[in-house]
C-alpha cells in the first residue's frame, strides 16, 4: 500500500527524472521500508520522503537536460535568435492527435463565423421602433408608406410570393382599429377612422386586394380620407419586421459605435474650396454623445472660410440633437428648430452662440438631393424657414416618420403621431412632399451651382 | 533554466563522492553509507540522492556500471556507481577547501580542543 502511495507521489517529478530514476527511487523506498520496520522508523521514513519531495521536486523542474542546451548552443549563429526546448521528449501520438483535432475545430469555427456572420448593418438600424419623439429619425427600419398608390422600390413586394387572404386582411384591420383607438392623439378622429376602416371592409372595398403594399396604401388612404394626417401611416414590409427593436440591444449600439468610428461619424469631407469657401459633406446626423468632438472639429476647421457649403445630398437623417448641435453653429442667438416629432420645446432651441465659432454671420448653402432624408430634411427645412441658408439641389425625400411605430405582424405596422408640435413657419412640413430647394438644379450640379452663388455673393461684399 | 550545478559542491554530492571512495555502490548502498559516515545525520531521500547522482554523472565525476544483484538484498538487479578519477579529484579539492576553512576556524579559535 505504502509503496503504491510513494509510486503515486513519484509522478510529481518531471518525466525525464521519472524515466531515468523512477524505478531506482521505488527500489530505494522498498529497501528502506523493508529495513526500517516499526512505527517510529516508518514515521521517520515518511518524514524523510516528504522533506525530500519538497526539496527535490522544485529543483528538478528547474533543470534542463544538458543535451538540449548543447543542441541549441551548437545551432546558434550570429544574430540568429535561438530558443530552448523545454522537454526532451517528442510529443506523444495522443497529444498530436488532440492538437490536430483542436486545430481543425478552431479553423472550422473561424470559417463558419466568417461565412455566416451577420452582414454589416448600417447606422440606420439605430433605435427603430423606439418612440421617435425621443430618438428622432434615424433611417428607420419601419417601412415607409408611400403617398397614395405609389410603392417605393424598397417596399415593392414580390407579388408571386406573398398573397393576402381574408383572414390576414381581417387581422390587419382589427389591429389597426385597436392601435388607432389606443394611441391616436385626436380621440374623435381615431374613432372616425376606425369606423371608416371597418365600414370599407364591410362593404367589400378591400376584398380584391391581395397585394400587401397595395393593401397598406389603401388602408392609409381610407384613414386619411377621414383626417388628412400625413404622419399617420400603415406600412407593409416584404421582409419580416423584427420582433423587437434591434437597435436598442447592446450589440446594435456596439455596431453603431464601431460604424461611427470607422466612418469618422459620417463627416465625409471637410475642406476649403477655391475663393475660401468652406465645404463640409455630412452623411448623417450621428449620436451627439459619440460624435460631438468630431462635429466640433469639423465646424472649427470651417471658421476661416468666408462662406459655407454643407453637402447633405447623401444625408439620410439621424438624431435631432445633432441637428440642433450643427444648426447652433450658424446662429449668434438661440433659434427655435421645428421638429414635427417633438413637442418638447426645451430641446428644440439651439444653444447658440457656440463659443469659438465664427460661422454665425457667414452665408450658408445647403446641397440637397432626393436622397436627403428625415433629419437632414429637418435641418434643411428649418434653415430655409429661418432664412439662414440657401438650399441648392433637388426636392428632398419627404421622410418625416412621425410618432411611434407599432408592429402589427411580420409584414404590417403603423406609424402613429402621439404628439402634436405646432409648426411656427407653415401649415405643412416636409412629410411626403419633401423640402423644396431655393435653387432647383440636379443634385450632381448642386456643388458647382452653390460655389458660383457663394462666389457671387462674396464679390458683392 | 539553469543547468545542474556542482559549484559550489552541495554537501549531498560531496557525501556521495566520499561514499564511493572505497567501493562501488548502488543507490541504497550509497544512502546507507552516507548515513553511516555522518552518524545518521544525513539520510538522503530518493529525490535528492538521484538528483545528485545525475549531476555527478553529467560532470563525469562518477560512472554507471552494469546492472547486477546485491546478494544481501535479494534477487533484484541494481545499478551500481563508481567514482571516476575526476570525481576523486573533486572530492579531494572539496576536502582541501574544507580543511582550509578549518584552519581559519582554528586560527580564529572558535574550535575547542584539538580533536580535528
Amino acid at each position: 500500500m505504502s509503496e503504491k502511495i510513494y509510486a503515486w507521489l513519484l509522478r510529481l517529478y518531471p518525466s525525464h527524472f521519472r524515466e531515468a530514476y523512477g524505478n531506482e527511487a521505488l527500489q530505494l523506498f522498498r529497501d528502506r521500508a523493508r529495513d526500517e520496520k516499526g512505527f517510529v522508523p516508518s514515521l521517520r521514513l515518511w518524514l524523510d520522503l516528504l522533506v525530500d519531495l519538497a526539496i527535490s521536486v522544485p529543483q528538478e523542474y528547474g533543470y534542463v537536460q544538458p543535451a538540449l542546451i548543447g543542441a541549441s548552443a551548437l545551432d546558434r549563429f550570429d544574430g540568429v535568435p535561438t530558443f530552448y526546448v523545454l522537454e526532451g521528449e517528442s510529443p506523444t501520438l495522443g497529444a498530436l492527435l488532440f492538437g490536430g483535432v483542436l486545430s481543425l475545430v478552431a479553423l472550422g469555427t473561424f470559417w463558419i463565423l466568417l461565412s455566416h456572420a451577420g452582414s454589416y448593418t448600417g447606422i440606420g438600424v439605430m433605435k427603430s421602433g423606439q418612440s421617435q419623439s425621443d430618438s428622432g429619425f434615424s433611417q428607420q427600419q419601419a417601412p415607409r408608406a408611400e403617398p397614395q398608390d405609389a410603392i417605393s422600390a424598397t417596399n415593392r413586394p414580390d407579388r408571386e410570393v406573398f398573397k393576402l387572404d381574408a383572414a390576414e386582411r381581417q387581422r390587419v384591420i382589427d389591429s389597426a382599429v385597436a392601435i388607432l383607438k389606443e394611441h391616436y392623439i385626436e380621440r374623435d378622429d381615431a374613432q372616425k377612422m376606425a369606423d371608416a376602416l371597418l365600414a370599407h371592409q364591410k362593404s367589400g372595398d378591400d376584398d380584391a386586394v391581395t397585394d400587401g403594399a397595395a393593401f397598406a396604401a389603401l388602408l392609409t388612404r381610407q384613414m386619411r380620407d377621414v383626417s388628412p394626417d400625413r404622419h399617420l401611416t400603415l406600412d407593409y414590409s416584404q421582409a419580416p419586421l423584427p420582433q423587437h427593436p434591434t437597435g436598442q440591444t447592446p450589440e446594435g449600439l456596439a455596431r453603431y459605435r464601431e460604424a461611427m468610428n470607422q466612418q469618422n461619424c459620417t463627416f465625409e469631407r471637410v475642406e476649403i474650396l477655391r475663393h475660401n469657401i468652406g465645404y463640409l459633406k455630412l452623411n448623417s446626423f450621428p449620436d451627439v454623445s459619440l460624435c460631438q468632438p468630431t462635429a466640433a472639429a469639423a465646424m472649427a476647421s470651417l471658421n476661416r472660410a468666408d462662406a459655407i457649403i454643407l453637402d447633405l445630398r447623401d444625408n439620410r437623417g439621424g438624431e435631432p440633437s445633432m441637428v440642433a448641435l450643427m444648426a447652433a453653429y450658424l446662429f449668434d442667438h438661440p433659434e427655435y428648430l421645428y421638429n414635427p416629432r417633438e413637442n418638447t420645446t426645451e430641446r428644440s432651441w439651439t444653444h447658440s452662440p457656440v463659443p469659438g465659432s465664427r460661422l454665425a454671420d457667414k452665408p450658408v448653402y445647403l446641397l440637397t438631393s432626393a436622397r436627403t432624408y428625415s433629419g437632414a430634411e429637418q435641418f434643411s427645412y428649418d434653415l430655409k424657414m429661418l432664412k439662414r441658408a440657401t438650399l441648392v439641389g433637388e426636392t428632398t425625400g419627404g421622410g418625416a416618420h412621425s410618432g411611434v411605430w407599432h408592429r402589427i405582424d411580420d409584414h404590417f405596422g403603423m406609424g402613429i403621431p402621439e404628439t402634436k408640435a405646432i409648426n411656427p413657419f407653415s401649415k405643412t412640413d416636409w412629410a411626403e412632399i419633401g423640402v423644396e430647394p431655393d435653387v432647383k438644379v440636379k443634385a450632381a450640379d448642386a456643388l458647382v451651382t452653390a460655389e458660383k452663388l457663394a462666389q457671387g455673393k462674396l464679390q458683392k461684399k | 533554466m539553469p543547468k545542474r550545478k556542482l559549484d559550489p559542491l552541495p554537501s549531498s554530492a560531496f557525501q556521495i563522492l566520499l561514499a564511493l571512495v572505497g567501493e562501488d555502490l548502488h543507490g541504497y548502498g550509497i544512502m546507507r553509507q552516507v548515513a553511516e559516515q555522518t552518524d545518521g545525520r544525513m539520510r538522503l531521500g530518493p529525490g535528492t540522492l538521484y538528483s545528485s547522482i545525475q549531476s555527478l554523472l553529467e560532470g563525469k565525476f562518477i560512472e554507471e556500471l552494469d546492472l547486477r544483484e546485491d546478494t544481501k538484498l535479494g534477487q533484484e538487479r541494481r545499478r551500481y556507481y563508481r567514482l571516476t578519477s575526476a570525481g576523486r579529484k573533486l572530492a579531494r579539492s572539496e576536502a582541501e577547501r574544507l580543511a582550509d576553512l578549518l584552519r581559519v576556524a582554528r586560527a580564529k579559535k572558535i574550535l575547542r580542543g584539538d580533536y580535528v
